[in-house]
């Protein structure tokens, strides 16, 4: 075994540079993300007596009925976030992808636009919305006297998820989509196909790269996600009773660890199960531009379906934003379907009072994402262009963030940095901001990595060749040409990483120092504990959104402009 | 051409031979060159021949670097390349998808080579003008690769890689995505290009046809092995075995063994009263097969005698084809079917299906093959 | 002249090092305080505070009670917080006994030793009471009056079955608040009839939320429509225009909101200026803030209250029906969280059902009485009330031990999952037993 590994790695294959990215890369994931959440793990496996090794707490965890139930919940509420997110998302990119349609940049735009709403205020405006007292419930029952129970224990779960993490599979599809071969569908018309047979039997299936990568990331997300059952009082899934094991106070019980340790296994399992439905489909199709699909004019009857399909679905996508607006707006919101009045005093206080808050995001999120591009580039590359030995582990360590929750990797930073000075300063190293953006790249590493890894899969290895042999190193290669064409895909990986972690707040809250050096998710926080923080809460999560958006809307233009640049627009 | 010339020249291209020796090369427990050794000589149009998945494009791959052997030495003039990366090889390859870089237009595509040289901007300039001309792209040069046919791709592929001036020029079947009457005209520019630039040059085709037409010799492969290396008509002529005749042009093979006939000269006994005197003397009792083209047979009609210096076989007319220049019969002899031409002067008749015919085969230009 | 200058250097080398040690005396720099208030309290006294010491800065960091506590034990190691200040006192108990606050008396003058039944300072000193608050009701006026409820006035009200699935409170377990209410009621009314109150109350629930402002914030939105909560919370609510109001039951007590200094502090001088900030009648003035609304404990602010302010010193039914016995608190708290976790909050829908059950068949009962049926009901109360561990188990070893993360004869999971078992079971009988009962009624 060992000697076949030997012959088939020889000496030119293994490049000094490439190892030393390797080790570097590994080094850091190790510091960052390993041995933090190590060092809270390690207490599941931990006898409280003793102080030695034990599989009993894993025992417990099987044994007790609260938690078999907690874990069927999360998988059921993980499983139907990622067929509604789908719903949502599946027409939202092909129509974009597909026709003609005026609007594009924009639906693009607000289909992203869910992610940048921290999940606890999401779920406050679904509730004015949606609730049992909502804005729709009220009109119902009152008009008809009946109520539908939308935010009702997993459903609101399940809403509010899918609503919030849908734009996973919108980027990650429509990347696919654009990238498809244009021959592969002209293939199949050709051979007689056409309509939804065509997209149901090719594009679809050569898109499923995209897909897949958008679904796990949903699944694992949800499945991992405390924020918003414990936002809505749904205490019984996985991650909610970890954290509320993990930050008890006085309650030094080993099972919320077990479940951290259960989190982590099960979200490494559907990786796996992603990693496994992937295997042998080679869908490298970029090989003369690509240029997508043939985009056709829409007849007038399917224009307006096609109208009526987006702005349902953009209704109902961006509900949250539409109540967080009217609460910026609101004097009071109470038992009525709409505020009692409305008022800009809002903006005046957190404009002039905290605007620190949206600074430090800005700075903290795009060096984050920043740092998430740059890794998750450099992975995927050596996963997917070289034969390093243990490359793969590169990847699943890096994915391994994806199933750690928040709070862990936040008591893991404190309990392996506090102890340690800065240079200089003799302050603690986790008084600085920049671990805040380290733990802030590493929550979202997986985002930026897949969405690289699905670029690259795109690229194909001809174009490097041709470079290699033209005389560029390896290093210029992936500068000159890797790079640029991974382009589209590193932006939707970078506007991923920064506006969800402009909007993190669970690793956040154990990390923050002071305010001065806070972001704005722990603004939100702080707000959105008092009766009277409410509307400026509001009116900070609408100014968040409008600047990410905005950040958004013209990183697509610029995406757009290129494309037309090199004429794979076609009219 | 003049106009080429003078390019070329200006150009200045360096000719240099390829030596490869012992290479042996497997992807775990497929073995897919085997013990290939190579002399391709300055300023020569080679040619890697052979069935898709015989090696052909793995050995290319190994001369551009972009494989690596086990064992075995690549040399390229006097340098030998096997432990160099593939950027420091200065071999150009032409890719079978162009690999055109679809975010670069196609000046700043031809440009990318000299640009890592670090050539002089201006010279850059010039030297892209002087490709894109020599294929004649010169109005397209700001254009993007996606707004181009085919044919005009492949020529800004060929472009890119010439204007480095490589030592050897490597075209992994750079025809292949073209239709049949382009294919037929690039090939000629192909081979006069070639001619004027001097360049070595090494083609990995599975077409025969466009081996024959352009290459000075060629290296017929299968499964991993260089079954035969020669120029184009004596590997028509005088193929090394079964395969490499088979792979070149139509052959008809009758199996059986070599004896001796009552003069004590070497004679094929086919069985069923085919004997064929042989040129050539193999080793009384070998087994193999005799080798002829279809155009080395006459065919008479009933049993005329043999003509002189002639071997006679008989057999049935299966089926014919008219092919214009001339008539293709099948006919059966013995347990074999064997395909005959005879050239159509606008005279004769059709022999008709299930006709008796004698065949005589002319033995200069039959082969004994072993195995 | 060379020497000169360095004796100059010197002395004034001296010099500074002087005034920084009589500086240490005197406040200055920067002061970091956690703490679980909201904004609009922390900034007012940030402001204030600021003012009155120029060259010192207050440096906010807003946690939740357990999510500071959680902070500080594992940041004790390399301490950068000099204050910790936050409402419940169990909190501070939590860290005392980890060793990690120091002990500190206050300057100010004319603070009373108790308030209601409760001390209002640490009696070793190792923390200190700025402000009280009790433990009420709050409703939404809109919603009572949309859904014809009545206000409710003690704790039992809750129970009554016009309330059913109208009420929300915060988990024990993840508020400091609502965990003294609870210990309140089971110290007031006795371990069994205090459980099965709450049991009876927590039938009628709509939901147990996560946070503290969980409730207020539902209330105030109306989704739900009644609260139990922190005075506070109902009177800032109110002070900001929300159509709410509050009840303070019989049963409550009235706690001090407290602050202690952090042991080794960094700041220590900045630490012990801002506590007696706090005290200082310009510092108790604050807390009357309508965003803020909290009890001073300085008796003679309440003369610049607006009307209508709650005043515990004048005011003596407020807080004094309950003896509150800090260390039978103690010994139990996190049984009692763990408790409430498995019979209440986790079962919540078997529970809701079972009540539900039985409130149908009581009514049946009043129009038209059955002795069988009755019994059944009673029979079903029972099973709800019923609990896993005496009062006495709740505080010993061997049982409280496995909390405390070992020493225990069994584990914590094992221990909750037995509890839970037991509850799901109960409901289930009881809910069978009242539809029985319901059966016969028809």
């Amino acid at each position: 075994m060992i000697a076949r590994t030997l012959t088939r790695m020889s000496l030119a294959d293994i490049r000094p540079g490439q190892a030393a990215i390797a080790i570097l890369i590994a080094a850091f994931l190790l510091l960052f993300l390993v041995i933090p959440v190590i060092r809270v793990v390690f207490v599941a496996f931990q006898d409280p007596a003793t102080g030695g090794f034990t599989l009993v707490h894993f025992l417990d965890f099987f044994r007790t009925d609260l938690f078999i139930r907690s874990f069927w919940n999360s998988f059921y509420v993980s499983s139907m976030s990622v067929v509604i997110a789908t719903i949502f998302a599946l027409p939202l990119a092909y129509i974009t992808s597909r026709f003609n349609f005026r609007g594009t940049i924009l639906i693009q735009t607000l289909g992203v636009v869910p992610l940048i709403m921290p999940p606890f205020i999401g779920a406050v405006a679904m509730q004015l919305l949606f609730g049992r007292n909502g804005t729709i419930n009220m009109m119902l029952h009152d008009t008809f006297g009946f109520r539908i129970p939308f935010m009702e224990g997993l459903n609101g779960v399940i809403f509010v998820q899918s609503i919030h993490f849908f734009p996973f599979i919108l980027i990650n599809l429509s990347a696919s989509l654009r990238n498809i071969d244009r021959s592969m569908e002209e293939a199949a018309q050709n051979l007689g196909s056409s309509g939804f047979r065509l997209f149901r039997r090719i594009v679809f299936p050569l898109a499923m790269p995209g897909y897949i990568a958008g679904a796990s990331l949903v699944f694992i997300k949800v499945f991992d996600d405390l924020g918003t059952p414990l936002l809505l009082n749904v205490n019984d899934m996985l991650a909610p009773q970890a954290y509320l094991r993990i930050s008890s106070i006085g309650i030094n019980d080993p099972m919320g660890y077990v479940i951290s340790v259960v989190l982590v296994v099960c979200s490494l399992l559907a990786l796996w199960v992603a990693a496994l439905a992937m295997k042998g489909k080679d869908y490298a199709t970029v090989q003369r531009g690509g240029g997508g699909l043939t985009k056709r004019n829409m007849r007038p009857w399917e224009k307006v379906a096609a109208y009526a399909i987006v702005i349902l679905i953009l209704f109902l996508v961006l509900a949250p934003h539409l109540g967080l607006t009217l609460l910026s707006f609101a004097t009071i919101w109470s038992f009525s379907p709409l505020p009692d009045g409305y008022t800009l005093r809002h903006y005046e206080t957190v404009i002039f009072e905290s605007s620190q808050f949206i600074r430090n995001t800005l700075l903290y999120a795009s060096m984050a994402a920043g740092i998430d591009v740059i890794i998750g580039t450099a992975i995927a590359y050596l996963v997917l262009r070289t034969k390093l030995v243990g490359r793969q582990w590169l990847d699943y360590m890096a994915m391994a963030a994806l199933a750690v929750p928040g709070v862990v990797l936040g008591i893991g930073y404190l309990r392996t940095f506090y102890t340690v000075d800065m240079p200089f300063t003799g302050q603690p190293l986790t008084s600085f901001w920049l671990v805040l953006v380290i733990a802030l790249a590493i929550r979202r590493l997986p985002y930026a990595l897949r969405a690289c890894t699905a670029a690259l899969q795109q690229v194909s290895e001809a174009l490097e060749e041709a470079a290699e042999n033209l005389g560029a190193t390896k290093a210029r290669t992936i500068r000159k040409i890797v790079v640029p064409l991974m382009s589209g895909g590193i932006l939707a990986g970078f506007i991923t990483s920064f506006a969800t972690a402009a909007v993190e707040l669970s690793a956040t809250i154990m990390l923050v120092q002071s305010t001065s050096d806070a972001p704005l998710a722990y603004g939100l926080y702080v707000f959105m504990q008092s009766a009277a923080g409410r509307g400026p809460g509001a009116a900070l999560g609408i100014l968040a959104v409008l600047i990410v958006g905005a950040c958004t809307y013209l990183s697509h233009v610029i995406i757009e402009r290129g494309r037309e640049r090199r004429g794979e627009k076609s009219h | 051409m003049n106009q080429i010339s003078e390019l070329a020249r200006k150009a200045g291209t360096r000719s240099v031979g390829v030596h490869i020796a012992g290479v042996n090369l497997s992807y775990g427990k497929h073995h897919v060159l085997k013990d290939v050794s190579l002399d391709i000589q300055p300023g020569e149009f080679f040619a890697f021949l052979g069935p898709s998945g015989c090696g052909k494009t793995t050995l290319l791959r190994l001369i551009a670097g972009f494989n690596t052997a086990q064992s075995g030495v690549v040399k390229i003039g006097e340098e030998d390349v096997s432990r160099l990366p593939p950027w420091r090889r200065d071999v150009g390859m032409v890719f079978q998808s162009y690999a055109l870089w679809p975010h670069m237009s196609i000046r700043r595509n031809v440009a990318f080579g000299l640009e890592e040289r670090r050539v002089p901007r201006a010279e850059v300039a010039e030297r892209v003008e002087w490709a894109l001309e020599l294929v004649g792209l010169k109005h397209l040069a700001d254009r993007y690769p996606s707004q181009l046919s085919g044919g005009q791709q492949q020529r800004v592929a060929l472009a890119r890689t010439v204007v480095v001036q490589p030592k050897v020029l490597l075209l992994d079947e750079p025809l292949s995505n073209l239709d049949a009457k382009l294919r037929v005209q690039m090939r000629r520019e192909l081979r006069d290009l070639q001619q004027e630039l001097g360049l070595t040059t090494i083609f990995v085709t599975h077409d025969q046809e466009e081996a024959n037409t352009v290459c000075d010799r060629i290296a017929v492969m299968s499964d991993g092995v260089i079954q035969q290396v020669g120029t184009p008509m004596s590997l028509y002529d005088q193929p090394g075995n079964l395969f490499v005749a088979g792979f070149l042009g139509t052959a008809n093979v009758l199996s059986g063994k070599i004896g001796r006939d009552g003069n004590g000269r070497a004679v094929f006994l086919g069985g069923e009263g085919i004997t064929v005197p042989l040129a050539e003397t193999p080793p009384d009792g070998a087994e193999g097969s005799l080798m002829f083209r279809p155009q080395s047979v006459t065919l008479r009609p009933g049993d005329a005698p043999a003509s002189p210096g002639m071997a006679q076989l008989r057999g049935t007319v299966l089926h014919s084809e008219f092919l214009g220049a001339s008539i293709r019969y099948a006919v059966t002899v013995g347990q074999s079917q064997v395909q005959i031409d005879v050239p159509h002067h606008g005279d004769a008749e059709l022999i008709e299906n299930g006709s008796a015919v004698c065949l005589e085969l002319d033995t200069a230009k039959t082969r004994f093959l072993h195995g | 002249m060379r020497k000169t200058v360095t004796a100059i250097a010197l002395a004034a080398t001296m010099l500074t090092t002087t005034a920084g040690v009589a500086m240490a005396q005197s406040p200055s720099g920067r002061v970091v305080v956690v703490t679980s208030f909201p904004n609009d309290l922390t900034s007012a006294f940030q402001q204030a505070f600021q003012a009155a010491y120029p060259g010192v800065t207050l440096e906010v960091q807003n946690r939740n009670t357990n999510a500071g506590v959680k902070y500080l034990q594992e940041t004790a190691a390399n301490n950068a917080t000099d204050l910790f200040w936050a409402s419940a006192p169990d909190a501070f108990e939590v860290l005392k006994e980890a060793g990690l606050l120091a002990q500190y008396t206050p300057k100010v003058e004319g603070i009373p030793d108790r308030i209601g039944a409760y001390h209002m300072n640490d009696p070793e000193g190792y923390y200190s009471g700025f402000a009280a608050s009790g433990y009420g009701i709050m409703w939404n006026t809109r919603y009572l009056q949309a859904n014809d409820l009545p206000a409710p006035k003690e704790w039992d009200d809750l129970a009554k079955p016009i309330y059913f699935d109208h009420v929300a409170m915060a988990a024990p377990s993840r508020s400091g608040t609502t965990h003294l209410t609870i210990e309140t009621i089971l110290q007031g009314e006795g371990w069994d009839k205090g459980w099965k109150t709450l049991k009876e109350i927590s039938g009628n629930f709509r939901t147990i939320t996560e946070r503290s402002f969980g409730v207020p914030d539902g209330v105030n939105t109306g989704s739900f429509g009644l609260g139990i909560v922190i005075d506070f919370f109902a009177l800032s609510s109110q002070a900001s225009g929300f159509p709410v109001d509050m009840v303070y039951p019989t049963v409550t007590t009235i706690v001090p909101a407290n602050i202690a200094i952090v042991k080794n502090a960094p700041n220590r001088a900045g630490a012990e200026a801002f506590i007696d900030f706090l005290l200082s009648e310009e510092g108790q003035e604050i807390l009357l803030n309508p965003a803020i609304r909290r009890l001073p404990v300085n008796p003679k602010t309440y003369a610049k209250a607006p009307e209508g302010y709650p005043n515990p010193f004048e005011d003596t039914s407020l807080g004094a029906a309950v003896n509150f016995d800090v260390n039978v608190s103690q010994a139990r708290y996190n049984v009692v969280d763990a408790l409430f976790d498995q019979l209440v909050t986790f079962q919540l829908a078997e529970l809701k059902t079972a009540t539900q059950a039985i409130q149908r068949a009581e009514i049946a009962l009043e129009k038209k009485d059955n002795a069988e049926a009755r019994a059944l009901v009673e029979e079903a109360r029972a099973l709800i009330a019923a609990m896993p561990i005496t009062e006495a188990q709740a505080s010993d070893p061997s049982i409280a031990g496995a909390f405390g993360g070992g020493g225990g004869e069994a584990r914590q999971a094992e221990l909750e999952q037995g509890w839970a078992s037991f509850a799901r079971t109960n409901y289930g009988n009881a809910r069978q037993k009242a539809e029985q009962a319901l059966k016969m009624l028809r």
